[in-house]
């Protein structure tokens, strides 16, 4: 039986040629079940849901002109987590399959290479996951929701396309932004990872954020954003100070009702620059809140993926074989891709499991790894009247999750710290 | 169990809160189960082993393919020589890096000089000239001694960038004026005809990087405009 393939999607595309011999941009997604975890059942869970989920089960091919994705013909073997989440994705380890999955204790997660889907897909592969695993352990049907796809149902073709592609304006948004601040520090070694996660209730991180008047992505932004800009005041003269922005990915599927599993979200550098004068914490919020209402439409929103689309339609970039076209685009990932802000700052959003999941399931917790030029990065999901921010960095200094989760407790949210 | 610091609440049995490194003092308090385990992911590093092998096998055919038609053709190497030359040079300056996991430029820059070094020397004596010991073998030698000064001095020396940065420059701009002797007594060429706009502008980046390095606001500001 010939093995399917699948061509990158728009997004996707970037990660092959800008991943280099220490770095790839992996991201994670895991459960904490109330009880330790069954490797065993878990295999066969993951065996259970490679027919539903073909687009992750495979490996990244190199051709001639374009990276594919080719269907692998086993499920990854599952093993126990090491000492750090998202250690490096090697190109041998994407060659043979670009999906982890992992267990330590009560913990399920699955770890996935960039260029299979974004962290909405990555949550509905874990939350599926852990409900077959569910399933296979105690008997239990969990019901198909829109984060729960069951084991046995076909996967339909919307689910694999490229909604890049169907929903692109005619004419490209400008990418032009200028160079934000860079936080910075000395790296660890052999690539380590150090996780700071923060456990604060829900509804209290809630009711903060409306006193802002604003919602909880855009507190958490803005809370981050004097935090960076604080740190920053201490480094340079206000006159000689860079854009404080934080990149906030926006899940496009709501904006134009796609189903896809694939790449669909994009992200925008929301911010202020302290040159012009100093923000208290309220006008940050709100800056970034109206930007953030300015900017996220399906219009604006078109018009950036149009300037992702683009690209791909020029005949001599398509016609050039794939070293040329990975050296073109680490350039222009290099000058444009991350310059225009300091922090990704990912909400994945309230998470509602169906009842028979929820009575099992502890906890949810979504990182993702330091980009390829600055060094923290900072991932929030909410479930079960808690909200797990995971601040990830590869340096020593903890400057920046020290004034952030500080700022929260001194505004009233209690906070209860883990770490690696 | 709270930070006095911070105020976060930390994991049972932590000794210090991982914001802000303060020590915790609790000896009541068992330790609670770890987040992640102890053990390292093994390390990893990309091979090139597979290019490496692929053009080194590329070079040995192309030689033998060179020396088959130049002795079929004209009995001898005849400009056989100059083209495996050029391939031998091809594959001590880019393929040789490749074999190594862990390359050391340090070593691979001299041995890439010596190299450039002798396939020179070859066309110098093909061709009947007189311009390799006057020359040739000065250049190569000044290049090799500089870069690899700097690339041992980067590697080993903490700190004092721009010191090093700017040390190189003055000492390139110095090289050039000598570069320009050599051509002078084996071509027979003017002196400082174009050495002294060279040194000139050399010498200036590296009296600005000496300064940089003598003033922190000015090092600081570099450090952000070209690294962060």
């Amino acid at each position: 039986m010939s093995k399917r393939w699948f061509r990158l999607d728009t997004a996707g595309l970037i990660f092959p040629a800008v991943a280099h011999s220490d770095w790839a941009n992996v991201f994670r997604f895991s459960a904490t079940l109330k009880e330790p975890v069954d490797p065993k059942i878990l295999q066969q869970a993951a065996d259970d849901l490679r027919s539903r989920f073909p687009s992750f089960y495979v490996r990244l091919k190199r051709g001639l002109f374009w990276y594919t994705l080719q269907e692998v013909r086993k499920s990854p073997q599952i093993r126990e987590d090491y000492a750090y989440p998202l250690t490096f994705m090697g190109r041998r380890e994407r060659q043979t399959c670009c999906l982890r999955i992992l267990y330590y204790r009560n913990r399920i997660a699955v770890e996935c290479f960039h260029s299979l889907s974004d962290g909405r897909g990555g949550s509905v592969y874990l939350l599926s996951l852990t409900a077959r695993y569910l399933e296979r352990k105690y008997g239990l049907s969990v019901p198909a929701g829109p984060l729960v796809l069951k084991a046995g149902d076909p996967p339909s073709p919307e689910e694999t396309e490229d909604s890049f592609l169907k929903n692109a304006a005619p004419a490209a948004a400008s990418r032009g932004e200028p160079r934000a601040y860079r936080l910075h520090g000395h790296r660890e070694i052999r690539g380590f990872r150090h996780l700071t996660t923060g456990i604060l209730p829900t509804d209290e991180l809630l009711s903060l954020a409306h006193r802002y008047q604003v919602s909880v992505t855009c507190f958490l932004a803005g809370l981050m954003a004097r935090c960076i800009m604080d740190m920053q005041d201490q480094e340079a003269p206000r006159k000689h100070q860079r854009p404080v922005r934080i990149t906030l990915p926006v899940d496009l599927r709501r904006l134009y009702g796609s189903r896809t599993l694939r790449n669909f979200s994009l992200v925008l550098n929301l911010g202020v620059d302290p040159r012009f004068g100093d923000y208290s914490l309220q006008e940050l919020c709100t800056v970034i809140s109206h930007q953030l209402a300015a900017e996220n439409t399906p219009q604006h929103m078109a018009g950036i993926i149009a300037s992702n689309v683009q690209p791909q339609q020029i005949l001599a970039l398509r016609l050039a074989p794939v070293g040329i076209k990975n050296a073109v685009m680490r350039l222009v990932y290099r000058r444009a891709g991350e310059c225009g802000g300091c922090i990704n700052l990912s909400n994945l959003g309230l998470v509602r499991l169906p009842a028979e999941m929820a009575e099992r399931v502890e906890l949810l917790e979504f990182i993702i790894g330091p980009q390829l030029s600055y060094p923290n990065n900072c991932s929030v999901v909410s479930y079960g009247g808690k909200t797990v921010i995971s601040m990830i960095r590869n340096i020593r200094e903890s400057e920046l999750e020290r004034r952030f989760f500080s700022a929260l407790v001194a505004r009233g949210v209690p906070v209860a710290i883990e770490s690696n | 169990m709270y930070c006095v610091q911070c105020g976060v609440r930390l994991q049972e049995g932590a000794e210090r809160c991982p914001l802000c490194r303060t020590p915790v003092w609790n000896p009541g308090e068992v330790a609670g189960e770890a987040s992640y385990p102890d053990q390292l992911p093994p390390h990893y590093r990309e091979s090139s082993r597979a290019l490496a092998i692929a053009l080194t096998v590329i070079s040995v055919m192309s030689i033998a393919v060179i020396l088959i038609i130049c002795f079929r053709l004209y009995g001898w190497l005849k400009w056989g020589g100059y083209a495996i030359g050029a391939i031998l040079l091809f594959d001590v300056v880019a393929v040789l890096p490749l074999w190594f996991s862990h390359p050391r430029a340090e070593l691979l820059v001299p041995a890439d000089h010596v190299a450039v070094a002798l396939f020179l020397l070859f066309i110098c004596v093909q061709t009947g000239g007189n311009w390799f010991l006057s020359f040739a073998f000065p250049l190569c030698g000044i290049s090799c001694l500089l870069v690899t000064a700097l690339l041992f001095l980067l590697k080993y020396v903490r700190g004092g960038k721009p010191y090093i940065l700017g040390g190189f420059l003055l000492l390139l701009g110095g090289a050039t004026v000598l570069i320009e002797f050599f051509e002078h007594i084996t071509f027979g060429a003017r002196m400082f005809r174009w050495s002294l706009y060279s040194l000139g502008v050399l010498a200036l980046g590296g009296i600005f990087l000496l300064i940089a390095g003598m003033v922190p606001s000015l090092r600081q500001s570099m450090r952000r405009y070209f690294l962060y």
